[in-house]
Formats: C-alpha cells, structure tokens, sequence
C-alpha cells in the first residue's frame, strides 16, 4: 500500500492507495506553526486500520523550505566568491559577500591564482564576523574545482567549525549568480531541514512504519528522504509538482492537458505536452533569488476563488470591476464579508456548496453598485475570472513557443501545441474549469478524486534524476555536474582521445547514470533514463583539430511507478 | 590625402579589390551530431508570487516575432520609455562552412559558456528574443541571388537574417531601447549581386535589415558604422548610390588585408558622394586609436546626419588576438566603443579568436548596450597601458580624420559637381573576387541620373566559376523611386527578358515591393 501526503498551504491532504486504487483520502487543516503536526494528523487519518507493514512507500511533499525562507528562518552564511573577469561583482544583491582573487576560465583553465594571504584574512574575518557557514562559489568551479576545494582547505585549518558548501557540488550548471543562490540557500536551510526530517523519522518509528520515506521534488520526483537533506532547496514548491504529477496519473496517457488548480487567492497553472509535464528552461525562483533548482513550469496568477470583487467608480460615469488580488476571508456565501468569485458559481448554480441565499445577497450588492442585472453581474464575474485565467495559459504556451534557440533545427522546428483538457485539481471552485475550457476550446476535466490529486501525485511520482557530462579530450578530463568531481579521461574505456565518438560518450553517460542511480537507491528506474541534449564540438587551433568537446545531458523524467493504474477516461 | 575635387574621376575607376583571400578551403576530420530531441522547456520561472498582491505577475511582456502580413507602412513607436536591450543569440551550433573554417561550429560556444555562466540573460535589463527565418522576399529587397535565393540563403542564412529582423520589430515597437543580434553567419561582404560566399559571407544581414525596416515602418535615414576590421565592401557596395543611407567603415587599411577596398577616395555615387566614409587604420592600431577616430570624426557626422537609426556592424576581429587581422583592439575598447557610439542595434560580424577574445568582447558589449557596469570585463592577459599607437600611426589617423571630415563638410558641393558630369546615364565598371568560392566576377552598373530621385540602377554581371559562365541582369527600383524611374526600369525590365545574353533577369522594386526573377532558359518568372 502507499501513501501520498500534501502539506499544503491551508489544507494537508493524504491519500491511502492499495492495488493501484485511492483507498481512502483524508483532508485537515495546516498548521502554519507546526507542519510535522497537520503531517502525522494527516499519515494517521489515511493509515489508522491499516497494519504499518502492509505500507511499501510513504512520499509527502511539503512546503517547509519554502515556508523557511519566505519567512526569514533561515541562517546566516557567509558567501566567499570568486568571481574572476566579467560581471562587476559589487553589482550582486547577495548578503554577506566576500570576494576574493583568483579565477578559471570557460574551460577550467586558472587565469588568475589564488592569494593564501587574502583567502586567510577573509576566513579570519568571517569567523570574528561569527559565522558559522559559508558558502564557497567560484565562477567557472564547475569546470575546475581547485580554487573552491583549496579554500575549503584553509577554512577547515582556520575555522574549523564552519560548516561549508561549494558551489560545483550543489550545481554545474552555467550560471554563477544562480550557482550562488542555490548554494547560499542550501547552506541556510540544511539545519532545520534536518530537524524536520529527523522528526518525521520519529513520528513513523512511532507508528513502526518502516516502509522508505520519500520526498517529492520541484520537478515532480521523489527523493529518499535521508538524501533530500543533501538538496534541502529542491523540495521546495513540491505542492505544484504533486499537483502535476496527480493529474498526469488521473488523465488519459500521452495528452496535452493545461493543470488549474484554483485556491483561495492564487490559481497556479501547470502544462502536460503530449503526456510530459513541462520543466521550467531555467531553475525556479526562490525568495528574491533566481536558483539552479530544477522545477516544473508552473504559474501563479493572484485570483482564486476568494479574492474580493470591487466596483470603482472612473471618471465619466463609467464603472469598472476589479478582482483580487487580496483575500477578505472566506466568500460571502461560505460565511464570509465580501463578494467573491465563489459567491458568483453559487448564485449561477455552478458549485454545490455555499449558502444560496447568502450568495444571492453579495450578488444583489454588487450588480446594484454595478447597475446591472444580478444575473449579468454573476456571468461578468465568472467571465472575468475565467478570462484572466485563459490569457495566462495562453501566455504559458506561447513563452514555450518563443523560448531561445540556439540551433538551426531548434528554430526549423515549430513549437505548436494546444490543451486538449483543462484538468481541474484541488477543491476550489470547480465551476470555473467548464469556462476556461470553452474559451480554451479543450475537454474541461474534473478527474475523480481531483480534490486530493495533490497527495495521489505525491503517492504515485517516479524517482527522477539528471546527469550532465563534459569531456574535454584535450585536457583529457571528464565531470558531471551533478557530482563536481573533475575525473582523468584515463579512468574511461577510450582509446585514441582524438577518435572519441558521439556515441561513446553518450555510452559514458549512460553508464556513470547507472551509477548514480545506484547510489540514489533507484536503480529500478535507470532504464527510464533518456537523452536530453547531446552535442560535440571540435576544438580547433590554427587549422587543426586539437581535441573535442562533448556535452552529453540524460534524465530520468518525471512519472509515475508502476504500480498506479491509470485512468483510461478522462 | 585629402581628396579633391579633381581626383574624383580616379574614385570612379575605383573597383573592389581583388587582394588575397581571408579564409582558405579546408578539409579535416570531424563530425558535429546533434540529437533532434526536444527538451521540454519553457521560461517561466515555478514560483509563487512573490508578494501576496502580485498582480504584475499576471502582466507580461509578450515578444511577437510572428510573420507579419503586408500591410502599409507602420509608424515606428516612440522608445523613450524602453528599458530593455533585445538580444537574441544565435550561435548556428549545428553550421559550418566546414570542420575547421573559422566560420565553424563551435565559433560562439566559449562566447556562450561565458555569457551564460555570468547569468546575463537573467538580468532585468535584457530581453532574449527567439529567431526566425527571413522570408524568401525580404532576401530579394537586397540581392540579386544567382541562380535563386535558395541556393544562397540556405537555413542558417535565412535564421541569421531573420534574428535581425526580429530585433529590428522588438525595436520599432519600442519593446527595446537597443539591440544585439549575436549571430552567425555573417554578412558584410555580400553584395547587391550574389554568386557564391564572399568573405565567409553570402547575404547581407545588415543590408536586409535596412531595407525591411523601411519598408516596414516607413524610416529613411540610415546610419551603417562598419567596426569590423575588414572592409564591409558589401555593404558599402548596396548602399553606395543611396544618399539617405551613410555608410562608415573603420578597417585595417586595405593594402594590408582582406578585401583590399575601403580606401578613402571611395565615397559613394555620383548623387551619394560623401554618403559613404571610410577610415582605412594602420595596422597595429589599439584602442586609443580607434576611439579617436570615434570621438573627432564618426560621432560627429552622425551628429549632422540625424539619422533615424544607427547600425554597428560589429565585427570583433579588431581584437588584438585574432588570427586574420593585426590590429590592437581589447575587451573593454570594444565595450567603451559601444557605450560611445550608442547603435540601435548592433549586428555580429567578423571576429574568430573564438577562445581568447569573443567571450570577453561579447560580454563587454552586452553590458554595455546594456548601460551596466563592464569595468570587470577583461581578457585573461590583458594588461591596461600594454597597446600604445605609435606617434606615426597617430598622424596617419590625423590626416585621414582631417580629410574625411573636409569630405563631409563639402559632401552638397561634391554632389553638384559631380552630378553635372554625366547625363541621362551614369556607369561604371567593377571586378568582383569571392574568395570562398573562387569566383571571379564582372560588373557594369547604372544609375539612372534622375533629377527627382536618386534614380534606378542596373546591374549587367558576368560571373566566372571555372568553366562556368554566368550572366545576369538585375533592376533595381530605390524605395523612394520617383514614379517616372518605376515605369522606366520595369519597362526596361520587360525588354531585358528577350534578351539573348542572359541566363537570369531580375526585377527589384523596393518601391513596389514587388520582386521578380526570370529564367531565360525555363522561360519562367519567380514573383516573391
Ligand atoms: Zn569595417
Ligand atoms: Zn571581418
Ligand atoms: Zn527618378
């Protein structure tokens, strides 16, 4: 049996799954102090007759690190950088920055040494400064960590306690000022992320579930929770992404499908091309800080189903309606202060819930301030709502079509696509999914158990996992990002550096994937692994050839375990 | 140096040079596979709005760089309020003239591993745009394309060329302040007439752009800088009758390199002289030196032409590292020359020291355009104060400045003077070499002296490939053609058609914007 939890916002959902079937959902109120309480509350409703040994997985997603930051709980970290030539670094945002000498260049050649005598005057100083983590990010690192592992060394001789994180082991992606980001907000989210693991693990022994705990990640894959505290910052949004992977498990197979999930005051928007969610191009973006963290492309539009409806006054006699962005509690017709967009599916008869006639009378207010029909006001409302979310799907589709291309085949191949479902998930104002899917001219779905699909995606998602290689055959060097170690081309079954094929170094990656999987524990899932991008260039000097470049990019993409049986109707 | 009066008539003789080739045919080993599977990606950043009344998060910038239908021209929209540099990037990762030409795949790959690790198109102030091909007709408004566009503008051309125009739109609707097309292939050296690839170049981007625009949103006057350190010869070639198009080019003196022009007694047509200004430079030149001739002679006659839009044809093999050329110029020179001269839009060129200065150059001039900070931007050997101009150099460079400048100022008197010369007709004679291709060309053009407009012209071009043979007849109607010209050279098109010497016969009509091309042997007629 499995179990799929989602810590929420507002609502913490769980589902019970046996034979590939909801068994039983359950859905309690968040906590905001104290989510581990509204989590276990949530565990026990769903698994209160059932044997802990019967469960085979528990996977939940939670917004911990998000709430973490957005709150400020985070702690101090002190950011050594270094940032070679380009970008004047004083123009950074980032706190507690000390730049220091010393600099790679685009293929991990040292253009500039390091300075000991600077690098022991800054650890000193961060250490009187009384930090007690620090963040080391050289630009290129990715390419040749020594300047970033020989500070590590003084920091380990001159500051011994500090707790460290480099900026090759947390992302080799290009992309310094996000290399910096990420590392920065892993280093001050990893503690108390721990704790919150930590109490997990205890609140399962105390039910004696042994079953392996996942985490789900912002690119809808699960994570074992023991390896999530070495990414703590890729847990982050996994509300959307549960939300995702849940209406890929209840829709038809190899479908375009946009995801609505409407709440109180933000619906967020998600896309499934051709049956795959779609990845944002670039990592999410995290208190302020654009990141390397990999995350589904997901919008959030501030209008939900409580957002206030106001009527203003403009010049001319002429009025005009607006919606949101804010919440005054909940609808009127749910016991609430203003109109809402609830109170217009009530009226119109569009939702089940609600008081009628309390619906009625937010209408009543506002069609007067309005001077139109009641009716009209309603279908004004519902309209608008309707709009707002149409335009911004179609945005989504159309920033898809426009993203950069950096090859003749990428521009030669026309982006089109259009949602054949709109897939209504989560609880809030299903009414709408019918107006979106008109105007969108697609199927509007409301899946079966669509109010929990949160915590079925979290129950159901595959692992993921991606690896990036680089092979430079004339610095005879290989290193994948993910892993920021810098490997001798001599470790590898080449031959001849000067003959290396594409498909040999596609075989490499391949094989190092299998590894890593092995190391995640998944390697039940690496045949699901797949190439991404893969491309070589020749380094030429004077007119000959004097090595080759070789990226190679796979992934285990986003999923569902076979275990789930999917719905066949949508 | 000076050029007087008198010595105008050698300027006519003038031809384009015929001096030893940029790049050589070459032959290695190598392959570039790219798998055409498509990573799902979009731009849109997974996040929850950042504040809880985040209604701009639902405002958006929509980037349209769609095919626009034919309409009337479109008023170019006010950008006073635009934040943004347009930038598309477009590094062709899968073309190559061949494995180990400069102009080969991997010409931008350390350019975009730098621009990429320094986060730039994630900066606020940037706005990265997507390409698109350039239709077959925007092609047309420039070149004659023997024997058709295809075989000229093949993929990467078109890709190329529309990557120009998608700036060119994102700017006349003020969705930019500016614009950088980082592109390839090239273009400069491409001519009205186009055999095969000159100077790794087959069509025209810069040209293509000018003459979309025009069309498009009804703009005149035209500023082209050429600060590639070649001689952008094409260019200057296309637009060297037009009087509302001024054409600069700075380049290491001909005598000395590829493609043997840009000498400064070629100062355009009969009604255009003074239009087209060039600054041959010592080789050796560093940066004080060109900034010098920035400062006391381009930015002043741009200041008195009052254009409507300023290219820079950028070029950025005046680096002191590239292997074709011998010039001094640097990073940061590179990058204070683009605050200076503050283009509209900048378009790649040239520059193939694809390791020790593009992607610095590159990083320097986005900064720039981009009005940040690009103090930090510096090759890994350059040392500030290493490149000095010799005192000699420097005179050289004083004497050219002098005498273009006297050229400018008398530019009016230069036309007149000229102009009285010829009658109906004027004519002259050039000798064309493609490099690349091994094409040894002949030309005989006309402009029709036209008291209202700056006249129709034709172009009678005989092109040798080995034992190939080809001759041509191309018409060309100005956009801003009188109506008397029009029906001349369509007429004159319409008799061409039986004549017995030609393979092709082209019709340009900018005017019209209406494009024909006539194959004498199928008998038949492309209209684009
Ligand atoms: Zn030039
Ligand atoms: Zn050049
Ligand atoms: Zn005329």
């Amino acid at each position: 049996m499995l179990i799929g939890i989602d810590v929420g916002g507002t609502t913490t959902d769980a589902v019970l799954i046996r034979n590939g079937e909801v068994c039983s959902t359950a859905k309690v109120s968040t906590e905001p102090g104290n989510l581990l309480n509204s989590l276990v509350e949530a565990l026990d409703a769903v698994s209160r007759d059932i044997p802990p040994e019967q469960l085979e997985r528990v996977v939940f997603s939670t917004t911990v690190i998000t709430n973490l930051i957005a709150e400020g709980k985070t702690d101090r970290v002190a950011l050594v950088l270094i940032p070679g030539p380009g970008v004047n670094p004083a123009s950074y945002t980032f706190p507690d920055s000390f730049c220091i000498k010393g600099a790679m260049d685009y293929r991990g050649r040292e253009i500039d040494p390091l300075d000991e005598v600077e690098i022991r005057k800054t650890v000193g100083l961060i250490r009187e400064s009384g930090f007690s983590r620090a963040a080391i990010i050289s630009k290129f690192g990715q390419r040749n960590s020594s300047h970033e592992l020989r500070v590590e060394e003084i920091f380990r001789e001159d500051h011994p306690g500090c707790k460290l994180e480099l900026g090759h082991k947390v992302s080799g992606k290009l992309n310094f000022p996000r290399r910096i980001a990420t590392a920065m907000l892993a280093s001050a989210t990893r503690e108390r992320y721990q704790e919150f693991v930590e109490k997990i693990k205890k609140a399962l022994d105390e039910r004696n579930i042994r079953a392996p705990v996942y985490i789900l990640k912002a690119d809808g894959g699960t994570l074992p929770v023991e390896k999530s505290i070495e990414f703590p910052v890729e847990t982050i949004f996994s509300g959307p992404a549960a939300s995702t992977v849940g209406a890929l498990a209840l829709t038809p197979e190899g479908q375009t499908s946009v995801i609505v999930d409407i709440g109180g005051t933000t619906t967020d928007l998600a896309l499934i091309l051709s049956g795959k969610p779609l990845l944002a191009s670039k990592g999410a973006k995290l208190g302020g800080f654009l990141t390397h963290v990999r995350a589904f492309a997901v919008r959030s539009i501030a209008v939900g189903g409580d957002s206030v409806i106001r009527v203003k006054d403009l010049s001319l006699g002429t009025k005009q309606m607006t919606v949101g962005p804010d919440r005054a509690g909940p609808a009127y017709c749910m016991g609430g202060k203003e109109t809402t967009p609830t109170d217009a599916l009530k009226f119109l008869g569009l939702i089940e819930v609600g008081n009628p006639e309390r619906a009625s009378e937010a209408i009543k207010v506002t069609a007067s301030e309005l001077g139109k029909s009641e009716t009209e006001t309603a279908s004004l409302i519902v309209d608008g709502v309707a709009q707002m979310i149409t335009d911004a799907v179609n945005e989504m589709f159309f920033e898809w079509e426009q993203e950069p291309a950096y090859r003749v085949w990428e521009v030669l191949q026309e982006k089109k696509a259009r949602p054949e479902n709109v897939v209504g998930i989560g609880g809030g104002a299903k009414g709408l999914i019918a107006e979106i899917a008109k105007k969108l001219n697609a199927n509007p779905v409301i899946p079966e158990y669509a109010e929990v699909g949160n915590a079925i995606g979290a129950a159901v998602a595959r692992p993921t996992l991606t690896l990036n290689l680089h092979i430079d055959t004339e610095q005879k060097m290989y290193s994948v990002a993910e892993e920021g170690e810098i490997v001798s081309l001599s470790t590898t079954k080449f031959g001849n550096l000067n003959k290396v094929r594409l498909d040999e170094a596609e075989a490499l990656a391949a094989e190092l994937l299998r590894k890593r999987a092995e190391d995640f524990g998944i390697s039940k899932y690496a045949d699901e692994a797949e190439i991404v991008n893969s491309e070589v260039f020749n380094v030429v000097n004077g007119w000959y050839t004097s090595g080759k470049l070789f990226d190679v990019s796979m992934q285990i993409p986003a999923g569902l375990i076979p275990e789930w049986k999917r719905r066949e109707k949508a | 140096m000076k050029l007087g009066l008198g010595r105008l008539r050698d300027v006519l003789k003038t031809g384009s040079g015929t001096t030893p080739s940029e790049g050589e045919k070459e032959q290695a080993e190598g392959q570039s596979k790219i798998e055409p599977e498509e990573a799902r990606k979009t731009k849109i950043e997974g996040t929850k709005p950042e504040t809880p009344n985040g209604n701009e998060e639902i405002i958006m910038e929509l980037k349209k760089t769609g095919l626009e239908p034919k309409k009337e021209p479109s008023l170019p929209a006010d950008r006073t309020g635009a934040e943004k540099t347009g930038l598309i990037f477009f590094p062709a990762f899968d073309w190559a003239i061949s494995p180990t030409h400069p102009e080969r795949e991997e010409r931008l790959l350390y350019t975009r591993d730098q621009i990429f690790e320094e986060g730039l198109m994630d900066l606020p102030e940037i706005a990265e745009y997507k390409p698109r091909l350039a239709e077959y007709r925007d092609i047309a408004r420039v070149h004659f394309c023997v024997p058709d566009i295809k075989a000229q503008a093949t993929t990467p051309h078109l890709i190329a060329a529309g990557s120009c125009l998608v700036l060119g739109d994102a700017l006349m609707k003020a969705e930019v302040k500016n614009a950088f097309a980082l592109i390839r292939p090239p273009g400069h050296h491409a001519m009205t007439v186009a055999h095969g690839n000159r100077g790794f170049c087959n069509i025209n981007n810069e040209a293509i752009l000018v003459e979309y625009l025009r069309k498009k949103y009804g703009i005149r006057r035209i500023a082209i800088v050429d600060t590639d350190v070649h001689h952008g010869d094409g260019t200057q070639e296309i637009f060297y009758n037009d009087p509302d198009v001024l054409f600069i080019s700075f380049h290491q003196d001909g005598r000395t390199l590829y493609p043997g022009s840009g000498f400064i007694n070629e100062l355009g047509g009969p009604k255009a002289l003074g239009r087209t200004i060039n600054i041959p430079l010592p080789p050796g030149t560093p940066d004080e030196g060109i900034l010098y001739v920035l400062d006391s002679l381009v930015l002043p006659i741009l200041k008195d032409f009052e254009p409507e839009l300023v290219l820079n044809s950028a070029g950025q093999d005046n680096h002191y590292t590239d292997p074709l050329a011998n010039m001094r110029f640097s990073a940061q020179g590179y990058a204070k020359l683009n605050e200076k001269l503050a283009p509209d839009m900048a378009v790649l060129e040239g520059g193939y020291a694809i390791q020790s200065a593009l992607p610095y150059v590159n990083t320097g001039i986005i900064l720039a355009m981009a009005g940040l900070d690009y103090s930090c931007v510096k090759e890994p050997d350059f040392k500030p104060g290493m490149f000095v101009q010799a005192a000699r150099d420097r005179k050289t460079l004083e004497e050219v400045v002098a005498a273009q400048l006297e050229n400018w100022k008398n530019r009016d008197r230069l036309v007149e003077a000229e102009v009285a010369k010829h009658g109906d007709f004027y004519r002259r004679k050039k000798q064309i070499f493609y490099d690349t291709d091994m094409i040894q060309e002949f030309q005989e053009e006309t402009i029709r002296m036209c008291p209202d407009c700056q006249g129709y012209k034709t172009i009678d071009s005989h092109a040798h490939r080995g034992v190939d043979d080809t001759r041509i007849f191309g018409i060309s109607v100005p956009i801003y053609a009188c109506e008397k010209c029009q029906a001349e050279a369509r007429e004159e098109y319409r008799k061409r058609l039986i004549h017995p010497g030609y393979e092709y016969v082209y019709l340009q009509d900018k005017k019209q914007d209406e494009y024909r091309a006539y194959n004498t042997r199928t008998k038949k007629e492309t209209v684009y």
